[in-house]
C-alpha cells in the first residue's frame, strides 16, 4: 500500500507544483512570450534557462504560460462538462418517468459519437480557436458525464432519507439540492477528476491538431505541433511540452483513482 | 405455442433483433447530431471563400442554392437525409469533387493503420492484462500493470513523436535499419496507435481477472486438481471475455479519433488528415461526409461486438 501511496504523492506534488508555476508566470520570469530573444533555437544561456525555440522565443517562459493556457482552457471545459452533465442528470433522476427519457435519449444520442469527434465536430461548426475548443470539449464531454452522474443520483435516490425527505413534504427541487447532490459527491469527485483528465487530453489534443487559431500565443500542444517540424535537431521542443502532458493526466488519473478508493475507516 | 426446439434459438434471435433496432435508431441520431452542430455556429461555409477571393458573390449565390444553404434548416435536413440514402454526401466547396470520392481515395491508408494498430492492441492488451490479472504480486504482472497504466495515460501525440525521436536515433545506430523503418510504412504509426489503444482493454482484463481469482469456482477448479493454464483459460477467462470484446469495440472509438492524431504525427495520408485539413479549411461538406462515415462504422462496431457479447454470455440476454 505505501507505493501506492506514494505515486499519489508524486501525482499530487506534480500537480501543485504546475499548477503554481502556471499561476506565477510573471514571478518566474522576465521575458515575455511573443518577442524574439535570441537566435532561433539557442542554447541556453544566462536568462534562457531553456535556450529558444524555432523563432527565438524564450522556451521557459513559453512553457510557463503554455501552461496556463492548457490548464486553463481545459479546467473551463471541465468545469462545463460537470455543470451541464451533472445538471442533465440530476433533472433526469428527479424529473419523472418523461424527463428522464428525454434525457437518456439525447444522452445516448450524442454518445453514438465518439467524444473526440464530436469536439472536432462542433469545432469545425464554430470555427478553429482556443475559446471554441474550450467549449467544443466541454460540450464533447457532457453526455458520458451526465450518463454516470445519473446513475450516481439513480443509487442515492432509494436512500431512506430521501424517501423521509418527501414525507415530511420537501419538494423535488428541495431534495435533489439539499439530500441527492451531497451525498453523491463521493462518486462524482473522482469522475469529474477523471473528466478532467479527459478534457485536459482533448484540449491539448485538438490544440496539437493545430486548432487552436493564433499559434503566437503559447500553448503546450500547440508547442508540440510547432516543435514537430525541429524534431530531429531540436526534440526537446517537442519532448518538454509533451511530458508536462503525459505528467499531468497521468497524475490526475492517479489522484482520481485514490479520490474513488475508499477511505480506510479509523478502526481499522 | 412455441415447440421446445424453436425456444433456445429465439432467446438469441429475439434480443440480438432488439439491438440491431436500437443501432439503426443511434446511427439516426448521430447523423442528425452531424447536421446540428455543424450549423450551430450559424456561419456560412461559403462567406470564407468569398473573403478569400476564391469566388465571385455570383458564384456564392449559385453555390448557396447548390448545397441548398438558402432553404430553411428543416428543408436542409431532409435534403441531406434523403442524400444519404442515395448514398451522395455533397461536393468540396473547395475541389467541387464529390465527397465520397474524396473520402474514398483516402480509405485505405486509414483501414490499414488501424486494423494493424488494432491487432497490435488486442495482442497487447491480452498479454498485459492477463499477466497483471493473474500474477498480481509478481514483478512480470506488476511491471505489466505499470505498462498498462502508462498506456492508458499517454497522449498518442506525444507517444508517436516519442516514437519518431527513438526511431531516429535507431537508425542513426544502425543505418539498415533506416531503410527497414521507411519501408515498413504502417509499422511505427500502428505500433504508437496499438500501444495507446491496449491500455483500456488490458485494465479491463486485468480487473476481471482479479475479481474471478477469488470466485469459489476457481477456488473449486483447484481443488479438483485443474491445472494452473487451464484454470486460467477455461474458468477464469470465459466470463471475462464478452466484457474484453464489448472494450475492443470500444477502441473502435479510440481508433477513429486515434488516427487522426496518428495521420497527424506522421504526417500519412488518411481519413484523419482530410478531417483536419476540412475543419481548417471550413470545408463543410467533407468534414459531414467524414463524421457520418466516422458514425456509422462506430454504431455498426457497437452494435456487433453487443451482439458477440451476448452470443459469448446468456446473462447479456436479459432485457435490462
Amino acid at each position: 500500500m505505501t507505493k501506492r501511496r506514494f505515486s499519489v504523492a508524486v501525482a499530487l506534488a506534480w500537480v501543485l507544483v504546475v499548477v503554481a508555476a502556471a499561476a506565477a508566470a510573471p514571478l518566474l520570469t522576465s521575458h515575455g512570450v511573443v518577442q524574439p530573444v535570441g537566435h532561433p533555437l539557442a542554447s541556453a544561456s544566462s536568462g534562457i534557462p531553456l535556450g529558444t525555440d524555432e523563432l527565438g522565443r524564450d522556451l521557459w517562459s513559453r512553457l510557463l504560460y503554455g501552461g496556463r493556457a492548457s490548464l486553463g482552457a481545459s479546467a473551463l471545459a471541465a468545469a462545463l462538462t460537470v455543470v451541464l452533465g451533472g445538471l442533465a442528470g440530476l433533472v433526469a433522476v428527479v424529473g419523472g418517468r418523461w424527463v428522464d427519457s428525454t434525457v437518456l435519449l439525447v444522452v445516448n444520442s450524442a454518445l453514438a459519437i465518439p467524444g473526440l469527434l464530436l469536439a472536432l465536430l462542433l469545432v469545425a461548426g464554430l470555427g478553429p480557436s482556443l475559446p471554441t475548443i474550450v467549449l467544443a470539449v466541454g460540450l464533447g464531454g457532457a453526455p458520458g458525464f451526465a450518463r454516470l452522474a445519473r446513475q450516481a443520483f439513480l443509487q442515492g435516490q432509494t436512500a431512506t432519507y430521501i424517501a423521509a425527505a418527501a414525507a415530511l413534504g420537501a419538494g423535488r427541487v428541495r431534495v435533489a439540492l439539499a439530500h441527492l447532490l451531497p451525498n453523491a459527491r463521493p462518486q462524482l469527485l473522482p469522475l469529474a477528476a477523471t473528466y478532467y483528465a479527459w478534457s485536459f487530453l482533448g484540449t491539448t489534443t485538438l490544440t496539437f491538431l493545430g486548432l487552436a487559431g493564433d499559434p503566437t500565443h503559447p500553448e503546450w500542444g500547440s508547442m508540440m505541433n510547432a516543435g514537430r517540424l525541429h524534431l530531429l535537431d531540436a526534440p526537446h521542443l517537442v519532448f518538454l511540452p509533451g511530458a508536462a502532458i503525459a505528467m499531468t493526466i497521468l497524475s490526475v488519473h492517479a489522484l482520481a483513482g485514490a479520490l474513488a478508493r475508499p477511505r480506510p475507516r479509523p478502526s481499522d | 405455442m412455441v415447440s421446445p426446439a424453436d425456444r433456445p434459438r429465439n432467446r438469441l434471435l429475439i434480443p440480438l433483433l432488439r439491438r440491431l433496432l436500437s443501432g439503426i435508431g443511434t446511427l439516426w441520431a448521430a447523423l442528425t447530431l452531424a447536421f446540428v452542430a455543424l450549423r450551430i455556429g450559424g456561419g456560412d461555409p461559403t462567406q470564407s471563400l468569398l473573403a478569400q477571393g476564391l469566388a465571385s458573390p455570383q458564384q456564392i449565390a449559385a453555390l448557396r442554392s447548390e448545397l441548398g444553404l438558402d432553404l430553411p434548416l428543416p428543408a436542409q435536413y431532409v435534403r441531406y437525409l434523403a442524400g444519404l440514402v442515395r448514398g451522395d454526401l455533397g461536393r468540396s466547396l473547395y475541389t467541387g469533387r464529390s465527397v465520397v470520392v474524396t473520402i474514398g481515395e483516402q480509405l485505405l491508408p486509414t483501414f490499414e493503420l488501424a486494423l494493424v494498430a488494432f491487432l497490435v492492441s488486442v495482442v497487447l492488451g491480452l498479454t498485459l492484462g492477463v499477466v497483471a490479472g493473474w500474477f498480481p504480486k509478481r514483478w512480470s504482472g506488476r511491471s505489466a500493470d505499470a505498462l498498462s497504466a502508462l498506456a492508458t495515460g499517454v497522449p498518442v501525440a506525444v507517444l508517436g513523436l516519442l516514437a519518431i525521436i527513438i526511431a531516429a536515433a535507431l537508425a542513426r545506430a544502425a543505418p539498415p535499419l533506416l531503410g527497414w523503418l521507411r519501408s515498413g510504412g504502417v509499422l511505427l504509426p500502428a505500433l504508437t496507435l496499438g500501444i495507446a489503444a491496449s491500455g483500456a482493454l488490458a485494465r479491463a482484463i486485468q480487473a476481471g481477472l482479479l475479481e474471478a481469482s477469488g470466485a469459489p469456482y476457481l477456488v473449486a477448479a483447484r481443488a479438483r486438481g485443474v491445472g494452473e493454464g487451464a484454470r486460467l483459460l477455461w474458468h477464469a477467462l470465459r466470463p471475462v471475455l464478452p466484457l474484453a470484446v464489448a472494450l475492443a469495440a470500444l477502441q473502435a472509438a479510440f481508433l477513429l479519433s486515434g488516427t487522426v492524431v496518428t495521420e497527424t504525427v506522421f504526417s500519412r495520408p488518411g481519413l484523419g488528415r482530410l478531417l483536419v485539413t476540412s475543419i481548417l479549411e471550413g470545408d463543410f461538406p467533407v468534414v459531414q461526409g467524414l463524421v457520418v462515415l466516422a458514425a456509422a462504422v462506430y454504431s455498426i462496431t457497437q452494435a456487433t461486438a453487443d451482439m458477440a457479447a451476448m452470443a459469448l454470455d446468456p446473462r447479456l440476454r436479459e432485457p435490462s
